[in-house]
């Protein structure tokens, strides 16, 4: 038998599998349209097969993979903006039902967790995708910025004009409130 | 902190925020993963995947089998108690099983990526054309196999995990002297759930910690997979 040269290692499956929950909230995040948020997870994943190399083994695999979803996403964005003028992939009302809350809420209401789903699918993609990563995802600025390509200063300043917009639209109720709540 | 009132109430406002955020987002994380999304995070196919093909072809052949060993197994299990099994296989398989589906990160030596490279160096090592069943159909995905040593023989082992992380082994190996064809038999090995067989001179086990009806069914499933590839890969 031949050797073949060795191929680029291939990516731990497990681990892709164990991602995907938070690929796919990542996605629907940026697109705010559950169809096609599976969408781009799949590019995503055909892109980070094809991109394996790029990938330092045993470095965070889902901040990478966030990256190249990023990627992605802005680059379907400017297709899109090429194809379609005056079409905003941040308006409001875009895919209204990937922000509908999925079932379980916890300390808030059910209603005023509605709500403030709303309120981040109408912050613009820019700030909502930061938003996720800083608060949900809890990535370091440091991260982020080497995730979306940006400056560490655009980083906070995005995430601060974010949690402004959601203050003054959600009146997040007092720590002494939270545990009345039910 | 505890001095400044005001920064005090603007920290609390912003955990508030991130608490309200992570609890309105988090249960997104627990819905069900898209069958096409666990297919997306196995390496591509370089070229058309044959296998679909062929086993359409053979689709009625293995099913027909798959009706035999279930008939078979209802019927023989009580008289198969205990004769060609060494009563030590099942206890190995689990093993083996427990031993590298509960390594998170290094339950293989070659990954699915690479399966073609995987079968070909195990057919080698065993000594026949050995075959990693394609389960996806039944939401396991092939994670990648390795070579272990067995009592006397060395044995293949697949590993498969669905998108609940389950994990689920195949073994197979050949006896050092032929032994009679079994049905299905079941075996609980210290919490590890084995369905085991021999047929054309092969042991299989198939292990994994799920209830003993889905594990039959997959086994099932492998059986009708194996027994196509078997006929179209005679030793």
């Amino acid at each position: 038998m031949t050797a073949s040269p060795p191929a680029d290692p291939p990516l731990p499956q497990p681990d892709l599998i164990a991602a995907l929950p938070r690929l796919r909230r990542y996605a629907r995040v940026l697109t705010g349209d559950a169809a096609r948020a599976d969408d781009l997870v799949q590019e995503a994943l055909a892109r980070a097969w094809e991109k394996r190399r790029l990938w330092a083994a045993g470095s965070d695999l889902r901040a990478w993979l966030f990256t190249i979803m990023h990627n992605v996403f802005v680059n379907q964005r400017v297709l899109a903006r090429h194809e379609r003028q005056h079409v905003s992939l941040d308006a409001e009302g875009d895919g209204q039902e990937a922000w509908q809350l999925p079932v379980r809420a916890m300390q808030y209401t059910r209603v005023e967790l509605m709500e403030l789903v709303q309120h981040v699918g109408r912050l613009p993609v820019e700030q909502r995708e930061v938003l996720l990563l800083a608060v949900v995802e809890e990535l370091r600025y440091e991260e982020i910025a080497a995730v979306l390509n940006i400056p560490v200063g655009t980083v906070m300043s995005r995430l601060s004009r974010a949690r402004e917009k959601l203050r003054a639209a959600f009146a997040v109720p007092s720590s002494s409130s939270l545990k009345v709540v039910k | 902190m505890a001095r400044d009132p005001a920064l005090a109430a603007r920290v609390a406002e912003l955990r508030a925020q991130n608490a309200a955020l992570r609890d309105a987002l988090d249960p997104w994380l627990g819905e069900a993963l898209p069958d096409r999304l666990v297919a997306a995070t196995a390496a591509p196919a370089r070229g058309a995947r044959r296998f679909p093909q062929w086993l359409g072809l053979t689709a009625a052949a293995a099913a027909s089998l798959v009706i035999g060993v279930g008939l078979g197994w209802f019927g023989r299990d009580a008289s198969l108690q205990h004769d060609g099994m060494p009563t030590t296989f099942t206890r190995q398989a689990a093993l083996v099983h427990t031993l590298y589906a509960g390594d998170v990160n290094r339950p293989v030596e070659i990954w699915a990526a690479e399966e073609k490279r995987l079968v070909t160096w195990l057919s080698k090592r065993l000594g026949f054309p050995v075959h990693a069943p394609d389960l996806n159909g039944v939401g396991f995905a092939l994670v990648g196999g390795r070579l272990v040593a067995g009592n006397e023989m060395p044995t293949a082992l697949f590993v498969y995990e669905n998108a609940d992380k389950q994990r689920l082994t195949l073994q197979v190996r050949k006896p050092p002297t032929p032994v009679e064809e079994t049905a299905f038999r079941y075996a609980l090995e210290n919490g590890v759930g084995v369905y085991y067989w021999i047929e054309e001179d092969c042991t299989y086990a198939l292990s994994g910690n799920l209830d003993r009806t889905q594990l039959l069914s997959i086994g099932r499933v492998v059986y009708g997979q194996l027994a196509a590839f078997e006929a179209a890969h005679p030793k």
